[in-house]
């Protein structure tokens, strides 16, 4: 299970599997299943505009989120389109240049991040357009929506923390994890590796409201970042190792991918999420430019991102929709841990791709030095 | 050309000693040219012609702070796993010269045990062993030793240790087949003429051993210095290698400079090896290796 906006998704995947292994190792009960898988909503038919023949080919990050994609998207869209559905792990920009540079298009539709589809057309014309005559518009919010690629998991980089480590006080915000007196501990935050350091939750530190985080000052999250340095012990790179460093108490708050989170608290390990001030993340589709299947990824991503698609996903593991109509397939309880459902989704911030898309490189060139001082 | 030869038998036996040798490198060396030298003549290429002809790269890496200082952390790191696993591999190999064929075949069995996990899964041993609630620190505690768990996890200590326990078996192995085929003679010879156990060690066992240990060193040394995995899962937030700044660079789709710090690496392993060749013990592995 491995969700982000970046490439090396084969590592993280063995790392997920490696997790898993370790904690049981550590005396841990192992990460269990809910007892009874649940019951899903059957998809029965399909608009005709978005039957076909011949196949698709798929690549997405692997793990047990593609296990869930293929219950929730792929084995339906195959038996109902007609569309022979192949899908493959280990997705990456990377092999989406080297493909479309050497004109060997393997795949049809791959699932990326958005700020990595926009730093590739700024390169080039990687892409083929979304077709948004097939798509569910009227129910899938301008958010979501861009000209190469469509969303299509909603997922949180959030706040997570110990449940026995403060007296049961709660961390509501990223002041308080900043806050060292209050709630003593070491910390662990995202460091520059594949994704992008945290800059948004240094501002919220700072005071600086939610509504005014974007365009970042960058100065002055460094200046934020200066003051809980000595406190983070670990600034991961993969989202298995917040949650393992949360589970082998070397940490008492962690900034986690909230899919994460599920896992660990099956497990029996006392941690929970934090939602209030959490970045609103998304994965989405893309088609690479000149792909063999083109009319047929397009058909695909209109299929997985309806309402009924979208909710199955969400029944399989923990992350949100695209499709406001979706929470009508879900109880309260499966909505409780969703960063889609309504009352999740108002106390997150948006994650603002397109300025990251414009400052990855001047804010990572920044970060190295300073990590290094 | 070599079917004639070896139809023709004995009238052509001299040519074919030639001809065979090449024939059987043959694959492998097409398979290198194709996978690996090619390859790697785009990325070398890559660092200086994408998108146009440009030294800018090379500019650019030379005034890089940062390069420079996880360049530096990248050569210490390397230097002291290798010594570290020089200092635990080296007993053990003469221990496991020493041990008769069945014994010998058991410890053989442990020492290679490592290779058959990944290095993910090992790395992620050392976080539960070396954590503040890990094995070691529990241990420690409950001896009486401490008080209060150590920091060990997310430090550069944690990265070395990991690190030598993953690289051990390339400098036993080496070191364990030079000792194996030194002469039992010559030690008994030494003996014979006085010498205490310690002497025969120091003056005969010792350095007939060097060109194995050289091997060795090379081996890890080199191994180290692209080490991705490890460091970043159980170091500290400075332990950077140069491997997680050119992964850093591909993700950020800065191909050419990616190629650049690439080569500056590959350049500095190769310095390294051309250097060691130099070096008279060395010169015997090779020798002793083509033998």
């Amino acid at each position: 299970m491995t969700i982000s906006d970046h490439s090396r998704r084969r590592f993280l995947g063995l790392a997920a599997w490696a997790t898993a292994g370790m904690t049981a190792l550590g005396g841990a009960r192992s990460f269990a299943q809910p007892a009874s898988p649940p019951k899903m909503p059957e998809i029965t038919a399909i608009p005709e505009k978005l039957k076909g023949s011949g196949e698709v080919r798929i690549a997405a990050y692997g793990g047990t989120a593609q296990d869930a994609e293929r219950t929730a998207y792929f084995a339906p869209f195959e038996r109902l389109s007609g569309v022979k559905t192949l899908d493959f792990p280990g997705a990456d920009v990377n092999k989406v240049k080297a493909m479309v540079d050497t004109g060997n298009v393997e795949w049809d539709v791959v699932q990326l991040g958005r700020s990595t589809v926009k730093n590739l057309m700024k390169k080039g014309d990687y892409f083929e357009k979304i077709d948004y005559d097939l798509v569910d518009v009227g129910n899938i919010d301008p958010l979501y929506r861009y000209d190469y690629a469509l969303d299509m998991l909603v997922w949180s980089q959030v706040m997570a923390y110990r449940t026995d480590a403060f007296k049961g006080a709660v961390p509501n915000g990223w002041a308080d994890f900043w806050d060292t007196k209050k709630f003593p501990g070491d910390r662990t935050l995202t460091g520059a590796g594949p994704s992008t350091p945290e800059l948004e939750f240094a501002l919220l530190a700072a005071g600086v409201p939610p509504d005014k985080i974007y365009p970042i000052d960058i100065d002055k999250a460094f200046e934020s970042y200066d003051k809980i340095k000595a406190s983070v012990v670990k600034w991961w790179e993969t989202g298995a190792v917040p949650v393992q460093m949360l589970s082998d108490r070397e940490v008492v708050l962690a900034s986690v991918w909230n899919g994460r989170m599920a896992a660990i608290q099956a497990a029996g390990v006392p941690a929970a999420i934090s939602w209030n001030q959490g970045l609103l993340k998304r994965d989405c589709w893309a088609v690479p430019k000149n792909a063999p299947n083109k009319a047929n990824a397009m058909k695909f991503i209109a299929f997985s991102t309806l309402a009924i698609s979208q909710a199955r996903l969400s029944m399989l593991i923990p992350y949100g929709s695209v499709n406001n109509k979706s929470a009508e397939y879900l109880t309260e309880k499966q909505l409780e841990i969703l960063p889609s459902a309504p009352a999740i989704r108002s106390q997150l911030i948006p994650y603002n791709y397109e300025w990251w898309v414009d400052n990855r490189d001047t804010v990572i060139g920044r970060w190295n030095k300073w990590i290094l001082a | 050309m070599a079917t004639v030869a070896i139809a023709s038998g004995r009238l052509s036996r001299a040519p074919l000693r030639h001809t065979a040798p090449i024939l059987l490198v043959a694959p492998l060396a097409l398979y290198m040219a194709a996978f690996y030298a090619l390859p790697l003549a785009s990325m070398l290429l890559r660092s200086i012609a994408d998108p146009t002809w440009t030294m800018e790269n090379y500019r650019r890496l030379a005034g890089d702070a940062v390069f420079l200082h996880v360049f530096g952390t990248t050569l210490r790191t390397a230097l002291i796993v290798t010594l570290g696993a020089l200092a635990f591999g080296y007993p053990v190999a003469l221990a496991l010269s020493r041990l008769r064929q069945g014994a010998a075949t058991l410890v053989l069995i442990i020492v290679l045990l490592p290779f058959w996990t990944s290095v993910l899964v090992r790395s992620y041993a050392w976080m539960v062993l070396l954590g503040r609630k890990g094995l070691v620190n529990e241990a420690l505690i409950a001896t009486g030793l401490i008080d209060a768990p150590l920091k060990l996890l997310n430090t550069p200590f944690a990265v070395h240790i990991a690190m030598i326990h993953i690289l051990l078996p390339y400098m036993i192995l080496p070191i364990a087949s030079v000792l194996r085929q030194i002469d039992g003679a010559l030690l008994r010879a030494a003996a014979g003429l006085g010498a205490p156990p310690r002497r025969v060690f120091l003056q005969v066992v010792l350095p007939l051993s060097i060109p194995g240990v050289a091997a060795g060193v090379l081996l890890v040394f080199v191994l180290s210095l692209g080490f991705y995995i490890t460091p970043a899962l159980v170091g500290g937030p400075r332990d950077l290698m140069l491997s997680m700044l050119i992964a850093q660079q591909v993700d950020l789709l800065n191909w050419p400079y990616a190629a650049c710090l690439s080569t500056a690496l590959l350049a500095a392993t190769l310095l390294l090896i051309l250097v060691s060749l130099r070096l008279p013990g060395v010169r015997d592995v090779l020798r002793t290796a083509t033998r």
